[in-house]
């Protein structure tokens, strides 16, 4: 093959010759290309000289197929003869279009790609007879799929390294994203809120009556809860042997009269006073308590 | 063309990196946006609930009607009603244990100011006076 001339700006497709791939079909149960490609490598183990291959596969009619490439040594061929790898738009193999070659292509002036019972193979032009038609590789005979080279020292990140931090910076976005409008949510949704509060209580929506009204019924929450847990606290006194006698709640001050059977109940009903904090006094001459507190 | 094929995982990574940096400054301004007013709504709204919380025990509307019904617990002989617009005073007289409990329950539950309670046992009964406003 002589140099390469001119290669348009936008690239251009390059179709190989089974020289620089080593094609395997099998049959084997997998559905998917991935699957097919993950076990690509083993299925060409002890076939292929030492270096770094690539695998592409295909699905055909009665199975896979499965070709191994030595990139590198691909790229240098297609250097030699003046195409970079960036001026590559995609890399097919002829296996993929073997269907299509019906007649011998002539590959410069000794060698011809023919198709021998379904296997692209090069033959020397001479094995071909004399009067055999021959056919030019055309648009038509590129396949759905192909592969991408990658440029040569020109960037700086593999393929690889690019997508998956592309997929990391994409992934920490999303999160990003998501956590922020989740945020603007909730102030919207607080916002709202408000505003739906505020039209079914008008009188609330100046903040001087706000305050006010929060003033005068909190003071009056405070005091009112702490009789009511007073008068909780004294019903907890009565127990067996424990008679309320008297109770006396006022604004700031209660006082409350227990009788009580015997001494026993009496300190009991002492120490269940202290926990409450309540001070207490013992009536003379019996074992009734009194209990006083403020408000 | 041929030069940004060239560098086309650079240019997958910066566009990337741009999109990452617009979604962290995005969430930086939300989160701002959140800690400054977003603070402040907060608390306006949780104030907001809270008097309108107090508003609805300690200026409930239906007081009047539920402070009636404290008279209809015991039987009309044992009580003596003055209610004069929103203040009561009651006296329960020769009420037994039970009567006093369920009567003692019915007061702590309504959201009124006790400005008087007293309790006094005489003999097996025990009376109460209650002064409250509300």
């Amino acid at each position: 093959m002589s140099s390469v001339t001119h290669v348009p700006p936008e690239g251009t497709n390059i179709m190989l010759t089974p020289q620089f791939y080593t094609i395997k079909r099998e049959s084997i149960p997998v559905k998917y290309s991935y699957q097919a490609k993950r076990i690509a490598p083993s299925l060409f183990e002890g076939l292929l000289e030492e270096a770094e291959y690539k695998y592409f596969v295909s699905k055909e009619e009665d199975g896979w197929l499965f070709i191994a490439y030595d990139e590198e040594k691909i790229k240098t061929f297609l250097e030699q003869k003046g195409i970079m790898p960036e001026q590559i738009s995609k890399v097919y193999f002829a296996e993929q279009a073997s269907e299509h070659f019906t007649a011998p292509v002539l590959l410069g002036e000794k060698e011809a790609l023919v198709n021998l019972n379904g296997t692209m193979t090069v033959v020397p032009q001479v094995a071909l007879t004399l009067d055999e038609k021959t056919m030019q590789v055309s648009t038509e005979l590129t396949p759905k799929k192909g592969v991408t080279f990658e440029g040569r020292g020109e960037s700086f990140i593999s393929s690889n390294e690019a997508y998956t931090l592309a997929a990391i910076f994409m992934l920490f976005a999303v999160i990003y994203f998501v956590e922020g409008s989740r945020y603007g949510g909730e102030n919207a949704a607080e916002a709202a809120e408000i505003q739906t509060l505020l039209e079914d209580y008008p009188s609330l929506q100046s903040s001087y009556t706000r305050e006010s009204i929060a003033t005068k019924y909190k003071t009056i929450d405070k005091k009112e809860r702490k009789k009511r847990d007073m008068i909780k606290a004294l019903s907890h006194m009565i127990f067996k042997g424990s008679t309320l006698t008297s109770l006396s709640i006022g604004n700031k001050k209660f006082q409350a009269e227990f009788a009580c059977k015997d001494a026993n109940v009496a300190k009991k009903l002492k120490e269940l006073a202290k926990k409450e904090k309540f001070n207490t006094t013992k009536v003379a001459n019996s074992n009734d308590i009194k209990i006083e507190g403020t408000l | 063309m041929r030069e940004l094929k060239r560098y086309k995982n650079e240019l997958i990574i910066g566009l990337t990196l741009l999109l990452l940096l617009i979604a962290f400054f995005y969430k930086q301004v939300q989160v701002s946006g959140e800690s400054s007013s977003g603070k402040d709504t907060a608390t306006s709204l949780q104030e907001l609930k809270e008097v309108i919380s107090l508003k609805k025990i300690w200026g409930d509307k239906k007081i009047t009607k539920k402070v009636e019904k404290l008279k209809t617990i015991l039987p009309p002989s044992k009580v003596q009603w003055s209610r004069k617009s929103k203040k009561l005073t009651a006296s329960f007289k020769n009420i037994t244990p039970q009567e006093l409990n369920k009567l003692m329950v019915k007061i702590m539950n309504l959201a009124v100011e006790i400005e008087k309670l007293d309790v006094k046992k005489s003999g097996t009964s025990y009376q109460v006076e209650l002064k409250c406003k509300w």
